[in-house]
């Protein structure tokens, strides 16, 4: 796996955006990553959509190595770190998550993070319900109300980019977007779609492959 | 007189027509009589010659004449394709009955049969049963199902040509082989249209051997009159999809001639364009005039078809949606404008009006660039001949397979042999082999080949007595949402801010719209406010330019067996018959073209590298469809970079096709042969297309049918919404992990047969071969390759620009000469 990464500067901070769907921000030694979605394959197969275990693996093992590449000492999630319901994905990932007993996480909750006591417990992790405020940056999930004069930090609508190349090729890619006074993470979990509807002007757009970021 | 005819059975029947001073055909009295010795079989007649009451007569005149034979319940299913069929038809057989004096019971059961119906139904079967195949594997999927199919008699399939050749054949085809297995005696009769290949028709509908069958064929036909709309002078340099808007002015004379004229174009957004057209250029049609396509909400379809039964209406627009469906007795007149693609397809918009038998059918061709006026040539000539395209059927579906095996689970459960013998007696399934077989109960029992990465999957349960059931209520639920083989693209809701729902439009379009854009849907110009739960909610707009929608469905490929008329055509045209009309209007194009390049010959093949100072083209045309000439553009592409690397831009019509690079080809007459070879054809496709991106477009549908993904309904309050994913994030994980899945390997499958056409393919490689090749270089735009040029500037130009453009390469192209 090879981790790149492209810093940008934003309110005098330096945000290091990586190909690995999450940013490092080195200032506070937090990785910030959004949307990991636990507990999605198993809830499709629970619904009778046969879709394997190895996906929540192969994105685990991604995190595993970030972890281990940055030494964060906290995870910040802005949003839907679980799927759905509490099932056998969800409490690997409670095992697999006990080899960082130093690690906190800061969930601020998504759509998809259910209300119920059981998914988090066990877990080194605050809870919250629309916010959290480090200064300079805000972290929510999902930006319904903007404050002017603050920078938001997002996650929820997946976002990608289509690349259009010569003779009708077309790629899509997952990309950061910065919009005005906030910036959207792509999805962590590969198992998420890419939304690259949008009708708003970006600002700027970072799109990653396997081996590089790149401003689009 | 035969022992037949004094039977009391047949002189009732008799009688019937008697008193109505109607007498039967011939194909009727023998289906009849075939029907009474125990056969099955395939009645091929055209269209308003009482097809229905050859086989449901049948039924009633054994049930008249051996009433012991038959139990109490569900005596004869009539299968259709069309929902909106099923009512008229119930209608019509049960004044039948009523006036013959039985008491038998006709109903209609499919997806808009109220819920107090369908229970009463449930109870107690009707004796006729009007039905869709989709609503028989819904039956086969409730508890106890088989008892509804104890009495069953007949099996009678209607429209089988509409059927065969899709994935809805298939499921028709289960459920016959389901239904012997509770009734083995059950007669199975189809009913069609005459296609290219009726006796594999009959074999794939009836397979199994101890069958009896026949063919009955009318000997009635049906007289069609092709007339074209010619423009008043021949564009030397058709313009392409534009000739046609200067033509409204001879169009609306033709409206006012006839009583109700149904217009055919070949998409939605063309339908959309030609409602405007006509309505600019005839303001007093308004109120009479009417726009039907698959987008336009149910209801107000409805009301337009009635509006057409009841004579109300003066001209309908309409797709292919109204290709088959009720008789409107009123149509008296078709146009069809731009190129109906295939004869079969022609025959039967043909056949929408003059609907009694003997009345002759008229069809007016309106061709939207002057080219096309030698495929009205192509089909006349297809139809003195009489020959109509082949309709293939699907064999090996796996993604059906699955959905089937599910359906049995929910239903009454099955035992492995069972289910196996079900399938392998169709022909769809004759070549499944038990590895195959095996693997579908592994992934519906496992889900995949590695146990542990799958334990939470438990769809169907294979319990202590060896049967396969589902038990989780809401997977049961699922699956039933999910069951068919029609899979419709993303679509939206179209609704009024203020409430009134107008139709449906694809997503994909809708998503590139921004608010307060403008477009234009059911004949209304509509502006966007938002886009909210699958549904977009506009208000009326005034603005005065709008974008037609370009729905992605519709671009229907030029069938093989047209253009090879098409091809003998182009080379008579040189010297038309007197009578050819279409022709000797073309010729002063066509000596153009015949002066600054070459009319090929049907054993020639025509190659033009044109410079201008756009760049150098390269123009081939195989005349095999725009879907085939999609792959061998690319193919083309890829053996000259083989000799010089070159960016090209493509386009395509189904006639030819361009490659445009800003270097020249590298081609003479030396190596024209080889880049045109039929040596490692599908060696260098599949190295010049991107197979994968292909059959993860193909996998949409195998994965909506196989039950993989869950269809978000627009409207629906349910939307499952934690169970979304897309096709091509299911494809993915499937290639990482479960690359033996069948279900991959068929997206491959229906690449290469129905994408790459590869039969098709190789057919036309081996003609070039046998072909002399005519290389010819021009300083201009030929007649022939003008309407490819403009086709490919219609992509990335507004209309106004495009008009302004198209004008002056007219001018030079004229000016060079």
């Amino acid at each position: 796996m090879t981790i790149a990464a492209k810093t940008v500067n934003i309110q005098g901070e330096v945000l290091a955006l990586t190909n690995q769907r999450c940013i490092y921000w080195k200032a506070k030694e937090a990785l910030i990553l959004s949307d990991l979605h636990i507990g999605k394959t198993a809830h499709f197969r629970k619904n009778g959509i046969p879709v394997s275990s190895e996906v929540l693996q192969k994105d685990l093992q991604r995190l595993e190595q970030l972890i281990h590449h940055f030494n964060p000492k906290s995870l910040i999630i802005v949003g839907d770190l679980f799927h759905a319901e509490l099932n056998k994905d969800v409490l690997f990932f409670k095992k697999w998550m006990q080899q960082f007993p130093d690690i906190n996480i800061s969930l601020i909750k998504g759509n998809h993070d259910k209300n119920s006591f059981e998914l988090y417990d066990g877990l080194n992790i605050d809870l919250l319900d629309n916010q959290l405020e480090l200064p300079p940056f805000v972290f929510v999930h999902d930006i319904k109300t903007y404050a002017v004069n603050k920078f938001y930090i997002s996650g929820h609508i997946h976002p990608g980019v289509l690349i259009k190349g010569k003779g009708k090729q077309r790629i899509k890619l997952p990309c950061y977007q910065i919009i005005k006074n906030k910036l959207v993470l792509p999805a962590f979990s590969e198992f998420t779609g890419l939304n690259s509807n949008t009708n708003i002007e970006i600002t700027r757009c970072f799109a990653i492959t396997k081996t590089q970021v790149f401003e689009v | 007189m035969g022992k037949f005819e004094e039977s009391d059975g047949f002189k009732i029947i008799y009688n019937y027509f008697e008193d109505r001073e109607q007498s039967p055909f011939q194909f009727q009295i023998k289906t009849w009589k075939k029907y009474a010795s125990g056969h099955c079989g395939v009645v091929v007649a055209p269209t308003g010659f009482g097809k229905t009451f050859s086989v449901f007569l049948g039924v009633l005149i054994d049930y008249l004449n051996h009433p012991e034979r038959y139990k109490k319940g569900l005596k004869l299913l009539w299968i259709s394709p069309l929902r909106s069929l099923a009512k008229d038809l119930a209608k019509a057989m049960k004044a039948a009955v009523d006036q013959i004096g039985l008491d038998w019971e006709v109903q209609v059961r499919n997806g808009d049969t109220p819920q107090n119906v369908r229970r009463q139904q449930e109870r107690l079967m009707p004796d006729i049963l009007l039905t869709t195949p989709e609503t028989m594997h819904l039956l086969f999927s409730q508890k106890k199902n088989s008892r509804w199919f104890t009495a069953l008699q007949c099996v009678a399939v209607d429209e089988w040509h509409e059927l065969l050749g899709n994935k809805r054949g298939v499921l028709t085809e289960l459920a016959i082989s389901r239904l012997l297995t509770i009734v083995p005696n059950l007669k199975i009769w189809g009913i069609t249209a005459t296609i290219g290949n009726l006796k594999e028709a009959m074999d794939v509908l009836i397979p199994y051997a101890d069958k009896k069958t026949v063919m009955i064929t009318a000997k009635e036909k049906k007289k069609i009159k092709v007339v074209s709309v010619l423009p008043n002078e021949v564009e030397v340099l058709p313009w392409a999809g534009h000739l046609g808007k200067s033509l409204s002015s001879k169009i609306i004379p033709i409206i006012y001639e006839n009583n109700t004229t149904l217009i055919f174009t070949n998409t939605r957004g063309q339908s959309e364009l030609w409602y405007q057209i006509i309505l600019e250029a005839a303001p007093e049609l308004a109120g009479q005039l009417a726009i039907h396509h698959g987008s336009i909400d149910l209801k107000l379809r409805h009301w337009i078809e009635d509006n057409i039964a009841e004579g109300n209406l003066r001209a309908v627009i309409c797709t292919s949606s109204l290709d088959l469906g009720v008789d409107f007795k009123p149509v008296d007149c078709i146009i069809q404008i731009g190129s109906a693609k295939g004869v079969a397809r022609f025959i039967q918009r043909a056949g929408r009006s003059g609907h009694s038998p003997y009345e002759v059918s008229k069809i007016y061709f309106v061709p939207t660039h002057s080219l096309e006026l030698i495929e009205v040539a192509a089909l006349k000539e297809a139809l003195k001949t009489g020959k109509i395209e082949e309709r293939q059927p699907m064999v090996l579906c796996y993604d059906i397979m699955v959905q089937f095996l599910v359906t049995l689970a929910v239903g009454e459960g099955f035992h492995a042999d069972e289910a196996y013998k079900i399938l392998k007696q169709t022909h769809a399934f004759s070549y499944l082999n038990e590895d195959e077989f095996n693997w579908g109960l592994q992934f519906i029992t496992q889900g995949g080949s590695t146990l542990k990465a799958y334990e939470e999957f438990h769809k169907v349960i294979k319990d202590e007595d060896e049967l396969y059931k589902v038990k989780s209520r809401r997977i049961s639920m699922l699956h039933r949402m999910n069951i068919g083989a029609i899979v419709s693209d993303a679509m939206l809701r179209v609704k009024y801010m203020s409430g009134g729902y107008i139709g449906m439009i694809e997503e994909f379009f809708i998503s590139k719209l921004k608010p307060k854009s403008s477009f234009v849907l059911a004949g209304k110009t509509l502006e966007l406010v938002k886009i909210k739960d699958m549904t977009a909610y506009v208000k009326k707009s005034k603005a005065k330019n709008a974008v037609t929608p370009s729905w992605l469905g519709g671009r229907l490929p030029l069938s093989s067996h047209l253009s090879h008329y098409l091809r003998i055509k182009l080379a008579d045209a040189l010297s038309p018959g007197i009578r050819e009309r279409e022709l000797k209007f073309l010729h002063p194009l066509i000596s153009r073209q015949s002066a600054h390049s070459h009319i090929p010959q049907s054993n020639e093949f025509l190659v033009e590298l044109i410079e201008t100072k756009e760049g150098f083209h390269l123009f081939m045309y195989p005349f095999e469809g725009r879907l085939v000439h999609e792959v061998i553009s690319a193919l083309i592409a890829h053996r000259i970079s083989k000799i010089k690397p070159l960016t090209y831009t493509i386009a395509m019509n189904d006639y030819g096709f361009e490659l445009l690079s800003d270097q020249p080809f590298p081609i003479d007459e030396n190596n024209i042969e080889n880049i045109l070879s039929k040596e490692n054809l599908m060696e260098d496709v599949t190295a010049s297309i991107n197979a994968s991106e292909m059959a993860s477009r193909k996998f949409r549908d195998i994965a909506v049918i196989a039950g993989l993904v869950v269809q978000s309904r627009p409207g629906s309050r349910q939307n499952n919404k934690s169970l979304q994913s897309s096709s091509g994030l299911i494809f993915r994980v499937l290639e990482d992990n479960e690359p033996q899945n069948l279900l991959l390997r068929q997206s491959y499958t229906e690449v290469f047969d129905q994408q790459l056409e590869e039969v098709r393919l190789q057919a036309a490689f081996e003609r070039i071969s046998k072909s002399k090749i005519i290389l010819k270089h021009a300083k201009s735009f030929t007649p022939l390759s003008f309407p490819i040029k403009v086709d490919s500037l219609r992509n990335s130009m507004s209309y106004e620009s495009l008009e302004k453009r198209i004008e002056r390469i007219k001018k030079q192209t004229l000016k060079v000469n």
